[in-house]
C-alpha cells in the first residue's frame, strides 16, 4: 500500500501519531480517511473537528450506522513567543523561499527549538484529541482516519502546521511583514487564487463570425465600393518570412518545472515532472510526422 | 498551372466542443468563364478533379490516408464582380487580366479537401486526426521546389507562416494539461418534444429522464484538455492578425441555405454599390484572432494527444488528470462526477500559480561561474541581477547586500521596489530547478555559494542550461564558451621531420592524395602525449586544469580515440576533398591542423577566399582587356584546375562568365606556347606545373557543351576575343557523325561546341576521345540525373571540369548537388543521401546548422560574385553593354531565305515608291522572322522556344534576373510582339509584368509605372515599345534593359536604355543586345559598330535612308549566311 502521504512533513505528522499505536488501529484508521467516511472535517482556530461514519458492531452495543464526533488539537505556542520564531525564519531566505512554494523548509525546527518548540509533533503526547467512539484506547481508528486525512491537507499546505500550532494565517502575515524577507511570503500568503470553478462556454476558443463591415472596421459606410480585392487575398501587410529555431527545448517542461513537484491533482507517487517529461518527449519525438 | 488555396474552417455549431477543418482547395488555369450562371466556383477542380490531383500529382495518397471520404463542398465569401468570382491574384496575373473598378463579395461553392491523416496510436491502434501543419509544410515544399505550375496561394501562404511559428508550441514544450468547466444549463421542465417516432414512448421517457438526472446531480461536465501557455504564442499570434488576409477568414461549412446565398446574389443586380453595402453587413467573415485561437487550440490538441503511448507509460499516468487529457479525442468524454469537481478545483489553483511564475521581472538573475587558479580549489557560484533593457547593468548580489542605504535605494529604484522580494522569489524558482541552491539560501541575504569541482561540472554541463531556458542567465568562463573551449581530440598534421627539410622542395599538391599526414592526440589546440593521455584518462574528475587551463574531459571518447589512433598507420592518406570535407565538419573528433604546413593552410586559404589568390596577368594573345574580378575569376580558375579540382563559376549574369572561360583557354595554350626550359620560372609557374607537363604535348580540345540558344554566342564571343583560337561548332544535321571526321576534327581544333542535346545523341563520338577540360554552361540542365542528357554527360571523359551557371544555385540544393556530382562526383553523397542530409532538412525544415555545413563544403568550389558587390561595383562601368548572339532556326532560316528569294526577284522590277515600299517593308519581314516565325506568319501559331533561339535565350536570361531578385525592361519595336513576349513570360515563368505600348491609355501607363516602381512589387518584368516606351519615363527599378530586335539608329537605343539608366538608379545597369547571327540583324549590328561609316551615312530615326542602297548593296545587307543556322 501507498505512503498515505508524500512529503517528508506529512510522514514526520503521521509518525507522530503513530508513536505507540496499535497497528491493527492503524490499519483500520486507513480506511476512515477518506470523503467515504469523513462527513464532516472543519479547521477553526487550529481546532479540527470532524464527524465520521463508523461501523455497526453489536458487540459494543451499536446496532444503528454511528457518527463520531472526533477533535483534535496539538499542543498550542503561546502567542507571545510566536514573534521570535517568525523572526528567525524570516531570516533565512530559503526557508522562505520554500515556504513560497508550499514546501516546508529542511531546517524549519531551527527556528522552534531555540525556545523549545517544535512546529511537527514529536509524539503523541503532543496531540490532544477526542472521540465520541465507545473504544478507549488513543488513538482510536477514527482519530487516526482523521488524523490521516489531516497529513494529507498538510501535504498541500504547508501553513496549516502554524495554524494547528495556534497562529491564524492573519497573525501570521502581519509578523512576517515586520522583515523584509517576510514581505515576499506575506504577499504569496495573501495571494487569493479564486478556484470558484470558471465556466467556459466552449473547449477551444470559440471562433467568432462577424459582418464584412465589421471586420473592415467601425465605419461601415467606408466599406461600400471600397472593397479591395487585392487586399482581400494578400492582406494589407506582407508577411516576412521569419525563421523560427526549429530546436527543440534543451531542458523538457521547464514551465511546469516551476511549480515543483507533486502538484495537488496528482496523486502518483511517482514524480508528476519525471512524467510530464516524459509526455513532451514522446510528444516532440513521436509526433514528427504531425508537425 | 495549378494555386493551392485553403483554410481553416470551422465546424458550424454552438456545441460546446467545435472542431474545425483545414479545407483545401485549388484553382485551375485551364478552366473557363462560364455561360450559365451557377453558384458553384467556376475556376475549381471539382471533387474528381481535385481527387485526381491531390492523389496523383501531389501525391498525397500514402501519407494522407483515404482521401475520397474527405472531400466536400465548403461556400467561401470571395471578392467577385460581373456574377463572377474573381479569380486569385495569382490567377489574375496568370490571366492577365485587371482588377476590376466594381467589386463586391458574394457566396460561392468549392470543393474542399478536408486534411486528414491517419497516425499510429500504439500496435494495431490508429486515429485518424486533423495534420494542417504538416501538410502545409508538404504543400510547400512540392510547390516550391518540385512542381513548377503549381502555385502557393496567398491564402495558404498565410497558414504555412503561421503555423511554423506554431510549431514553437511543441518544440518547447509551451503547453499544460487543462479542465475546462462548463455549466450545464438548467434543466427545463418542459422537455422538447422529441420527434423521433421510432422510439417508444417508454425508451423516451426513460432517456429523459436519465438525462434530467444526470443533470440534476452534476450541474457541470468537465472536459479534459491542453492549453498553451506561452508569451511567445500570444505575441506571435498578435503579429499574425496582422499579416492574416481576409480571405483566410473567409470560408464556411457548406450551407444548406445554399439558395438563399444565390438568392442574395440574384436579389440585388441593381446597384452594385448597394448590394455592397447591404452585403457588408449580411455576409459574415470570421474575426481574425478568435480563428487563429481556434486553429491553433485545436491543432495543438490534436498533435498531443497523438503521441505514440506505450503500455508502460499509461499505466504511469492512469487515473490522473494527465491520463484523461492524453486519451485520443474519441475516448475523452467529459467528467460529471462531483469527485472531478475537486480534481478541478486543484488544477485551477496550480494553473493560476503557475500563471502568476510567467510574470516579467524588470531584471534577469543570473549565475556566474568563477572557475579557481588551483586545481584542489572550490568554485564560486555568484548571483546577479541584470538589467533586461541594458544587460550591461550587472550588480552582484554580493555587492548589493553591502551597499550604503542609499546606493541600494537606487537599484531599487532601477528595479522596482520590491526588488528583494522579487529576487528571493526568482531564486526560489532557480532552486526548484537546480537544488543545489538551497544550500545558498541559508541566510538573510543570499550572494552565492561555493561548489566542488563535480558540482561546477553539473552546473556548466546541465543546470545552466536548464536555468538558461527558464529565463535566468548562466555565466560560464570563457573557457567553457563553445569559441573558447579545448576538447580532447585527433589531430591530423603534418608529420614533424617533412615539415621542415622536404616541404620546401615539394610544393604542389594533388587532389588525390596528401601524404605526409599523420594522427596526434591533442587537447585543444595543444599535442598531446600518449602518457599525458593515459594520466589525464585517470584522473577520474570531469574537469581537469591541464598547463594551467581547464579542460573538460570525457574518459568514454578519449578511450576511443586512443583506441583509433593506435589502431592508425603512422601515415595518413587525405585527398584534398577530404581536407574540405573535414574542415566542413565542425565538432568532428578529428581536426585538421595546417597551422604547420603552411603550403596548405595558404592553399586552403586561398580555397575558402579566392580574393587570396596573386592575380595573373591579362593572357597576351586575349583580345580583349579582363576587368579586375575577371583576372581574379581567371587566376581561380587556373589555380583549381592545378590542384586538380573542379569548380563552377556561378557570377552573376552580365559579369562575363564567357571571357574568364576564353582567357583561361588563350592562357593556357599561351603558358604552353612560352614555356621556357626549366628553373627560371619555375617558382612563378609552380602552380602550373601538372603532370602532363613532363612531355610537352599541345593542349588538348575543350569540349563547350552549351545550351542551342548560345551555341552562336559562344562562337562570336570567341572570335572577338580569341581569333587566334580554332573554333569548330559541332551542331546541325551535316555535322561530322563519322569516327574518323569526327576525329580530325578533334585534331584540329581547340575548342569544339556543342549542345546538350547533341551530347546525349552523338554520346558515343564524344565519349570516345579524351578532352582537356570539359565546360558546361547553364550546368542547371544537367538536374536531372536519371535522363539519357546527363548520363551521357557524365561519361565524358575530360582531365578538368567546369561547370557554368548564372542561378543563384545555393538556393536550389538540387541543381547544387547536380553540379557536383558532374565536377567532384560522390563529394556530395548519392542523391537520395544528399536529399536527406541536407536537401530535406534545409529547405523543408529551415535546419540552419545543415545549412552552414553545406556552405562549407561547396564554398571552396563556387565562385559567385554578385552584381551588388562593392568589389564588383568598384571595376564595373555604370552601365554594361552586352551583345547577345543567338543563330537562327531551321524554321527562321527557310522563312527568311523564301523572302530574300522573293524580294531579289521583285527588286528588279520595281521603281520608284513601289521600290521604296518594297524595301520597307521587306526589312519589316525580316525582323520579323530574326524574332519569331509566328510574328511573321502571323497566323497564331505556337509561341514557343523551340522556333526561335532569340526567345530562348531570353526566356532564360530574364528567369536569371528575377531570380536574383531584380527587374528589367524589354524594348521590342513591335507591338505584337511585345504583347506575345509579354504573355509568355506571365504564363511560362510566372513572372509579374507590364506591357506599354502606344495604345496604352495615359492613366493606365501612370498607374503601371507607379506599381513597378513601388518597393513592396516583386521583381517584375516591363515590356515597352521602343516608340511608346522610348521617352520620359522612369523606371529606375529596372536595372537590366534587353533590346530584342535592333534599331539602326543606337540613339534611340539609349534614348530607351535610359529609362533605367538615368538619376535614382544605384545599381549597376546591364544592357543586352540581341543579334540574329548571319542576318540583317548582325549586318545592322557591324554598321552601327563601325563609327567610321556611319559618320559618312545620315542616319535617321527611321529606316528610310536605306532605300536609298542599290539593289545590290540591299541585297548584300540582307543576305543569309547559311553557316549560322542551327
Amino acid at each position: 500500500m501507498a505512503s498515505i502521504s508524500r512529503t517528508w512533513w506529512g510522514q514526520e505528522f503521521i509518525e507522530a501519531m503513530q508513536e505507540f499505536a496499535d497497528p491493527g488501529r492503524l490499519q483500520r484508521g486507513r480506511s476512515y480517511s477518506s470523503d467515504h467516511r469523513i462527513l464532516k472535517f472543519d479547521i477553526k482556530h487550529g481546532q479540527v473537528s470532524a464527524t465520521v461514519r463508523g461501523n455497526i458492531n453489536p458487540y459494543f452495543g451499536v446496532h444503528k450506522e454511528p457518527k463520531y464526533r472526533v477533535s483534535i488539537e496539538l499542543t498550542p505556542i503561546p502567542s507571545e513567543d510566536w514573534p521570535k520564531i517568525v523572526q528567525h525564519l524570516s531570516s533565512k531566505a530559503g526557508s522562505v523561499a520554500k515556504l513560497l512554494l508550499n514546501e516546508v523548509p529542511d531546517g524549519i525546527e531551527d527556528s522552534f527549538t531555540g525556545l523549545d518548540y517544535s512546529l511537527l509533533p514529536t509524539g503523541f503526547d503532543d496531540f490532544q484529541s477526542q472521540c465520541s467512539c465507545p473504544d478507549w484506547s488513543r488513538p482510536c481508528k477514527h482519530i487516526a482516519g482523521v488524523c490521516y486525512h489531516l497529513s494529507k491537507r498538510i501535504d498541500r499546505d504547508p501553513f496549516l502546521l502554524f495554524e494547528l500550532r495556534g497562529l491564524d494565517r492573519e497573525d501570521f502575515r502581519a509578523e512576517l511583514l515586520k522583515f523584509p524577507l517576510g514581505k515576499a511570503l506575506a504577499s504569496e500568503l495573501g495571494a487569493q487564487y479564486d478556484v470558484q470553478p470558471q465556466p467556459e462556454t466552449s473547449l477551444f476558443s470559440r471562433p467568432i463570425l462577424q459582418t464584412v463591415a465589421e471586420q473592415a472596421g467601425a465605419d461601415t459606410n467606408a466599406i461600400a465600393g471600397s472593397l479591395d480585392p487585392k487586399e482581400f487575398w494578400q492582406g494589407a501587410t506582407r508577411i516576412p518570412k521569419v525563421q523560427d529555431s526549429d530546436a527543440p527545448a534543451v531542458i523538457p517542461g521547464i514551465l511546469i518545472k516551476k511549480q515543483g513537484d507533486y502538484p495537488v491533482f496528482w496523486e502518483k507517487d511517482k514524480s508528476f515532472i519525471k512524467v510530464m517529461e516524459e509526455l513532451y518527449c514522446r510528444v516532440r519525438q513521436q509526433t514528427k510526422g504531425l508537425f | 498551372m495549378k494555386i493551392l488555396h485553403g483554410t481553416w474552417i470551422p465546424c458550424p455549431t454552438e456545441d460546446f466542443v467545435q472542431m474545425g477543418e483545414f479545407c483545401l482547395w485549388v484553382e485551375d488555369s485551364q478552366k473557363k468563364r462560364p455561360r450559365k450562371p451557377s453558384h458553384r466556383h467556376p475556376y475549381q477542380l471539382d471533387a474528381a478533379a481535385l481527387l485526381e490531383f491531390l492523389g496523383q500529382t501531389l501525391g498525397l495518397n500514402n501519407a494522407y490516408g483515404h482521401l475520397p471520404g474527405h472531400i466536400a463542398p465548403k461556400s467561401f465569401v470571395l471578392p467577385s464582380s460581373d456574377k463572377q468570382p474573381l479569380p486569385s491574384p495569382e490567377l489574375m496575373r496568370y490571366w492577365e487580366l485587371d482588377w476590376p473598378d466594381q467589386t463586391e463579395l458574394q457566396v460561392w461553392e468549392v470543393d474542399c479537401y478536408s486534411v486528414r491523416a491517419t497516425v499510429k496510436l500504439r500496435a494495431g491502434e490508429s486515429s485518424s486526426i486533423i495534420a494542417p501543419i504538416a501538410l502545409l509544410s508538404d504543400l510547400h515544399f512540392i510547390a516550391r521546389h518540385q512542381l513548377a505550375d503549381v502555385q502557393f496561394g496567398s491564402d495558404l501562404l498565410f497558414w504555412y507562416r503561421y503555423s511554423q511559428s506554431l510549431k514553437q508550441v511543441i518544440l518547447k514544450d509551451r503547453y499544460i494539461p487543462a479542465l475546462k468547466y462548463r455549466e450545464l444549463p438548467q434543466p427545463r421542465k418542459k422537455s422538447k418534444k422529441p420527434s423521433q417516432k421510432s422510439l417508444t414512448k417508454a425508451a423516451l421517457q426513460k432517456a429523459a429522464l436519465q438525462q434530467q438526472a444526470a443533470q440534476q446531480e452534476s450541474p457541470f461536465e468537465l472536459y479534459p484538455t491542453w492549453e498553451i501557455v506561452s508569451e511567445q504564442y500570444e505575441s506571435n499570434l498578435q503579429r499574425y492578425v496582422e499579416y492574416m488576409p481576409a480571405i483566410c477568414t473567409a470560408g464556411h461549412a457548406a450551407s444548406n441555405s445554399g439558395n438563399s446565398s444565390s438568392a442574395q446574389r440574384h436579389s440585388a443586380k441593381k446597384s452594385s454599390a448597394k448590394q455592397n453595402s447591404a452585403n457588408s453587413k449580411t455576409l459574415h467573415l470570421w474575426e481574425r484572432q478568435s480563428l487563429l485561437r481556434h486553429f491553433s487550440e485545436v491543432a495543438i490538441e490534436d498533435i498531443v494527444t497523438h503521441a505514440v503511448r506505450t503500455r508502460a507509460f499509461e499505466n504511469a499516468i492512469a487515473g490522473t488528470l494527465l491520463g484523461l487529457c492524453f486519451k485520443p479525442k474519441q475516448q475523452r468524454h467529459p467528467l460529471r462526477e462531483p469527485r472531478f469537481l475537486d480534481l478541478y478545483r486543484q488544477w485551477l489553483e496550480w494553473r493560476q500559480k503557475l500563471a502568476r511564475t510567467q510574470t516579467k521581472a524588470s531584471f534577469y538573475l543570473g549565475f556566474q561561474l568563477d572557475d579557481p587558479g588551483d586545481a584542489d580549489a572550490d568554485w564560486d557560484l555568484f548571483f546577479a541581477v541584470i538589467d533586461r533593457q541594458e544587460p550591461s547593468y550587472r550588480v552582484l548580489l554580493a555587492d548589493y547586500w553591502c551597499m550604503e542605504a542609499n546606493e541600494r535605494a537606487m537599484v531599487r529604484e532601477r528595479f522596482g521596489a520590491d526588488f528583494e522580494q522579487q529576487t528571493l522569489v526568482q531564486l526560489g524558482y532557480a532552486a526548484r530547478m537546480y537544488p543545489t541552491l538551497w544550500t545558498a539560501l541559508d541566510r538573510t541575504a543570499p550572494f552565492g555559494m561555493t561548489l566542488t569541482l563535480e558540482q561546477a561540472f553539473e552546473f556548466l554541463t546541465e543546470f545552466a542550461w536548464v536555468l538558461e531556458d527558464a529565463g535566468f542567465k548562466a555565466i560560464v568562463p570563457g573557457w567553457w564558451t563553445p569559441s573558447g573551449r579545448r576538447r580532447a581530440k585527433l589531430k591530423l598534421r603534418p608529420k614533424d621531420k617533412q615539415s621542415s627539410s622536404k616541404s620546401e622542395t615539394k610544393s604542389y599538391f594533388s587532389a588525390d592524395r596528401l601524404a605526409d599526414y599523420e594522427y596526434q592526440l591533442a587537447i585543444g589546440d595543444e599535442a598531446v602525449n600518449e602518457e599525458e593521455w593515459r594520466q589525464l584518462l585517470e584522473a577520474q574528475t570531469p574537469l581537469v586544469l591541464f598547463r594551467g587551463e581547464w579542460v573538460e574531459l570525457d574518459a568514454s571518447k578519449m578511450r576511443e580515440l586512443l583506441e583509433f589512433w593506435q589502431s592508425q598507420p603512422p601515415e595518413a592518406e587525405l585527398s584534398l576533398l577530404d581536407v574540405v570535407k573535414m574542415e566542413a565538419q565542425q565538432d568532428g573528433d578529428i581536426e585538421l591542423d595546417t597551422s604547420r604546413d603552411r603550403a596548405l593552410a595558404d592553399l586552403m586559404a586561398s580555397l575558402r577566399d579566392p580574393s587570396k589568390l596573386q592575380i595573373q596577368p591579362n593572357p597576351e594573345r586575349l583580345q580583349g582587356t579582363l576587368r579586375e574580378y575577371q583576372q581574379r575569376g581567371l587566376s581561380w580558375l587556373s589555380y583549381l584546375e592545378s590542384l586538380g579540382l573542379n569548380g563552377c563559376l556561378a557570377d552573376d549574369m552580365g559579369l562575363g562568365k564567357t571571357i574568364q572561360v576564353i582567357a583561361r583557354l588563350v592562357q593556357e595554350r599561351d603558358e604552353r606556347a612560352g614555356q621556357p626550359e626549366t628553373d627560371s620560372q619555375q617558382e612563378t609557374n609552380n602552380q602550373q606545373e601538372t603532370d602532363e607537363q613532363d612531355t610537352i604535348d599541345p593542349v588538348l580540345p575543350t569540349l563547350l557543351i552549351v545550351p542551342t540558344s548560345v551555341v552562336g554566342n559562344w562562337k562570336r564571343e570567341l572570335e572577338k576575343f580569341a581569333p587566334h583560337l580554332r573554333v569548330a561548332i559541332h551542331h546541325g544535321s551535316d555535322r561530322n557523325q563519322d569516327k574518323t571526321a569526327f576525329r580530325r576534327l578533334y585534331d584540329e581544333y581547340d575548342v569544339i561546341i556543342t549542345s546538350f542535346t547533341l551530347a546525349r545523341k552523338d554520346s558515343k563520338l564524344l565519349s570516345a576521345v579524351e578532352w582537356h577540360r570539359l565546360v558546361l554552361d547553364e550546368a542547371q540542365n544537367i538536374k536531372n540525373p536519371k535522363t539519357a542528357q546527363t548520363k551521357a554527360i557524365l561519361k565524358l571523359n575530360a582531365r578538368h571540369r567546369l561547370a557554368l551557371t548564372g542561378t543563384p544555385v545555393e538556393n536550389r540544393l538540387l541543381d547544387l548537388w547536380s553540379i557536383f556530382n558532374f565536377l567532384n562526383p560522390g563529394f556530395l553523397g548519392k542523391q537520395a543521401q544528399f536529399r536527406k542530409t541536407f536537401e530535406i532538412p534545409i529547405q523543408r525544415n529551415n535546419d540552419v546548422r545543415q545549412s552552414s555545413t553545406l556552405k562549407k563544403l561547396v564554398e571552396p568550389f563556387i565562385l559567385r560574385r554578385m552584381k551588388t558587390d562593392r568589389n564588383i561595383i568598384k571595376d564595373l562601368p555604370d552601365k554594361v553593354e552586352q551583345k547577345i548572339y543567338c543563330n537562327l532556326t531551321k524554321e527562321q532560316a527557310a522563312l527568311y531565305q523564301s523572302v530574300v528569294k522573293q524580294i531579289t526577284g521583285e527588286l528588279e522590277q520595281a521603281e520608284g515608291m513601289s521600290r521604296r515600299g518594297l524595301i520597307l517593308s521587306s526589312l519589316t519581314k525580316l525582323k520579323q522572322i530574326c524574332n519569331h516565325p509566328r510574328q511573321f506568319l502571323q497566323d497564331g501559331s505556337d509561341f514557343t522556344t523551340q522556333r526561335s533561339h532569340k526567345l530562348d535565350r531570353l526566356s532564360e536570361m530574364v528567369s536569371e534576373v528575377i531570380s536574383e531578385g531584380e527587374s528589367l525592361l524589354i524594348f521590342t519595336q513591335f507591338t505584337e510582339l511585345g504583347e506575345a513576349i509579354e504573355q509568355f513570360l506571365k504564363h511560362n515563368l510566372s513572372m509579374n509584368t507590364y506591357y506599354l505600348h502606344g495604345g496604352t491609355p495615359r492613366k493606365k501607363r501612370e498607374t503601371m509605372i507607379a506599381e513597378f516602381q513601388e518597393p513592396v512589387t516583386e521583381p517584375s518584368a516591363f515590356v515597352l515599345s521602343l516608340k511608346a516606351g522610348g521617352v520620359g519615363i522612369t523606371l529606375t527599378k529596372a536595372n537590366h534593359v534587353f533590346h530584342f530586335d535592333r534599331w539602326w539608329n543606337p540613339a534611340v537605343e539609349d534614348q530607351a536604355t535610359d529609362r533605367a539608366f538615368r538619376i535614382g538608379q544605384t545599381k549597376n545597369v546591364f544592357v543586352h543586345k540581341f543579334v540574329s547571327i548571319g542576318t540583317l540583324e548582325e549586318r545592322i549590328d557591324e554598321m552601327i559598330e563601325d563609327k567610321k561609316k556611319l559618320a559618312g551615312v545620315v542616319v535617321g530615326t527611321d529606316e528610310s535612308w536605306l532605300t536609298e542602297l542599290d539593289n545590290a548593296s540591299f541585297q548584300k545587307l540582307i543576305a543569309l549566311n547559311s553557316s549560322a543556322v542551327i
